[in-house]
């Protein structure tokens, strides 16, 4: 049985290699999560992806100085964390009366009014899982840039994996740019330090989920662990 | 298709992928009864995720029912003056219209309406795809399930919201802004279809 093998790159790449399945070596080739093809493994360069021929899903994209830029990213995000949720956001002005509220204060709301599923589910995509991402990818890359691997570390990454879609800060940015423009013609808004907090937090997030390599750390934890 | 005559898949070739680190490994011989377990995450191995089309299947039907109760309940209640009067998604999406505010109606009513519809429905096509062995528009069918994937967690903006200006519109006697009946549904039409697109397998798509 013959395996044809093609590949497209951003420079559309093609080989072709005849083998048998039994001299088949796993490291050597690729699978692609999408459609399950079989591909032959090739070098990609940072800035460079592998897309799958057949369903075009994207198979490897490195990132340049994956394990530096997450810890700088994370250890910024775990500082301004406290400050994004706990101080307040914005001040609404109207007829004379004040009112502030942080993200914090929005969840405690909610459980108050009855609400106690939306609570739940705010905690978990604002509060919870945001953080522990943060915690996570912090202790991961710094383990990773001191080439310690514990055994826990595997474990910690796959939690990572898992919970990666489940916190939503992004989301709730645009949710408050939303409020904003749904009430500054009935109020005069005064921005607090917990929105500028906010946003920077917002952006080192995006920016940790960005320069994280799954595929490196992997790796990398995979490296550390056989050379024990 | 063009070339399913020529492409070779890892379950051909006896390979099983890791779904959580993507590691391939050997499949074992069918005789084994332990779990297979992956060498590098220790994550077990499936060749393709357990039960994937009857639990998409269930979460995609939970979705569509709850999606009834979340459009139609209000989901925001507003005092004005001693006067309540609660708005459903749509009579909010509506003012914005009328306001002529059309960037930030547009941001809602894709968020909260056409994102959801379009995740019901693209998974309820891509699961009748399986079942009736369509294999036509198969790239097209891929793509639909990515972006699925993608604008999943996008839905929860109008609870973000609502959650803020209950805290900052709270003036007592004045004006206060609560949540509404319909809002559980709504974050449980989110949760399920979340759910729904991680327990769903692409490649079944590409089996057939």
């Amino acid at each position: 049985m013959a395996m044809n093998q093609t590949f497209s790159e951003q420079s559309t790449i093609k080989q072709q290699t005849d083998s048998g399945f039994d001299k088949l070596d796993p490291s050597q080739v690729l699978a692609c999560p999408g459609c399950d093809l079989l591909l032959e493994d090739i070098p990609v360069q940072p800035g460079e992806k592998l897309v799958c021929p057949r369903c075009d899903e994207i198979l490897r994209a490195p990132k340049r100085n994956s394990i530096d830029h997450s810890l700088g990213l994370s250890l910024t995000g775990l500082l301004l964390f406290p400050y994004a949720v706990f101080m307040p956001i914005m001040t609404l002005d109207t007829m004379g009366l004040k009112n502030t509220g942080t993200i914090f204060d929005g969840i405690i709301s909610t459980w108050h009014t009855g609400y106690f599923t939306i609570a739940i589910a705010l905690v978990l995509t604002s509060v919870v899982f945001p953080l522990t991402k943060l915690c996570l990818v912090f202790w991961i890359s710094l383990h990773l840039k001191f080439k310690r691997i514990p055994n826990y570390l595997p474990k910690m990454m796959r939690i990572y994996i898992q919970i990666d879609e489940w916190g939503m800060t992004e989301v709730q940015m645009i949710g408050i740019l939303v409020t904003i423009i749904k009430m500054h013609h009935m109020a005069s808004i005064h921005y607090n330090v917990g929105f500028f907090c906010f946003i920077a937090l917002m952006a080192t997030t995006v920016g940790s989920s960005l320069s994280l390599s799954e595929e490196e750390f992997w790796e990398e934890i995979e490296a550390g662990r056989a050379s024990r | 298709m063009n070339s399913s005559t020529m492409t070779t898949t890892a379950r051909d070739a006896n390979l099983v992928l890791c779904h959580d680190c993507r590691k391939l490994t050997p499949r074992q011989p069918e005789a084994s009864t332990d779990e297979a377990v992956c060498p590098r995450c220790g994550a077990t191995l499936h060749l393709r995720k357990p039960g994937s089309l009857n639990r998409t299947w269930a979460l995609v039907l939970t979705a569509l029912i709850l999606t009834f109760p979340a459009n139609i309940l209000p989901i925001m209640n507003v005092n004005y003056l001693g006067n309540a009067e609660a708005s459903t998604i749509m009579d909010g999406i509506i003012y914005f219209f009328q306001e002529g505010s059309y960037g930030i109606g547009m941001v809602i009513l894709t968020a909260s309406i056409l994102v959801p519809c379009f995740k019901i429905i693209g998974l309820i096509l891509i699961l009748l795809s399986i079942h009736f062995r369509w294999d036509s528009w198969m790239r097209h069918k891929a793509l639909i399930f990515r972006i699925i994937e993608f604008i999943g967690r996008w839905s929860m903006l109008d609870i973000f919201v609502i959650a803020l200006l209950q805290v900052l519109v709270n003036f007592t006697n004045i004006t206060t802004i609560t949540a509404d009946i319909a809002a559980p549904y709504f974050v449980g039409v989110v949760i399920s279809t979340m759910f729904a697109a991680i327990t769903f397998d692409p490649r079944l798509l590409w089996d057939a």
